[in-house]
């Protein structure tokens, strides 16, 4: 199977997940959404692994500027958004630490340790790929 | 993905194409990337990879230095 092959057989699986989830949502049926998306993740990895895709340099290239660019953006805005919602439960206005307010507190805790997870995956994952190609080695 | 770099660095890939009369399509199957990766390669929009580099070279049977050369003056940090 060759590039052109594998894209066309993959935009038919996506049209085929799509239709299905949409099927779910009109018959308001959790399982038959799910049981599509699965159906259809297993179906690419099947196609994946039984015939040789290579992925084109350039393609990885973009790929890795636009995850860089993710993160980049990412990161910073949930890291302020969490900062903006649990300031004012530190004391600053009590006015959003009551009542209706009360849940974004939460909301705040919630985007706080979702940016320290991201940061911590962000290290490990650079650590690793550092020393997989050849960084921090101190042979000669 | 153009940089300086990019901008420093001249191809014949074209030219190399034409006298071997292939497509842009029948390069691309040939060194195993998209026709996509081949069209920024010729316009110089990508540096493409020593391996991929050496590939090249290796199907037009020429050093890489006859494809690739760079323009720029030496950079030592």
């Amino acid at each position: 199977m060759n590039r052109k092959k594998y894209k066309q057989l993959r935009a038919v699986v996506i049209l085929f997940v799509f239709a299905i989830v949409g099927l779910a949502v009109v018959h308001n049926s959790y399982l038959l959404s799910i049981s599509g998306v699965l159906t259809g993740m297993v179906f690419m990895a099947l196609v994946r692994s039984t015939t040789k895709i290579r992925v084109d340099e350039r393609e990885a290239t973009v790929r890795e500027k636009a995850a860089q660019l993710t993160y980049a953006i990412f990161a910073p805005t949930l890291g302020i958004g969490a900062f903006l919602l649990l300031l004012p439960s530190s004391g600053v206005s009590s006015v959003f630490a009551k009542g209706e307010f009360m849940y974004l507190e939460s909301l705040g805790m919630v985007f706080a340790y979702l940016t320290l997870f991201l940061i911590a995956m962000y290290a490990i994952s650079y650590h690793f790929l550092n020393r997989k190609y050849g960084g921090g080695g101190n042979e000669e | 993905m153009r940089n300086e770099q990019s901008s420093l660095l001249r191809n014949r890939l074209r030219v190399h194409r034409a006298m071997h009369d292939l497509t842009q399509e029948q390069l691309a199957d040939k060194i195993g990337v998209s026709r996509q990766t081949v069209i920024a390669i010729e316009s110089s929009k990508y540096l493409p990879s020593l391996g991929l580099a050496f590939k090249i070279a290796k199907l037009f049977k020429v050093k890489i230095e006859d494809i690739f050369s760079y323009e720029g003056g030496t950079n030592e940090n």
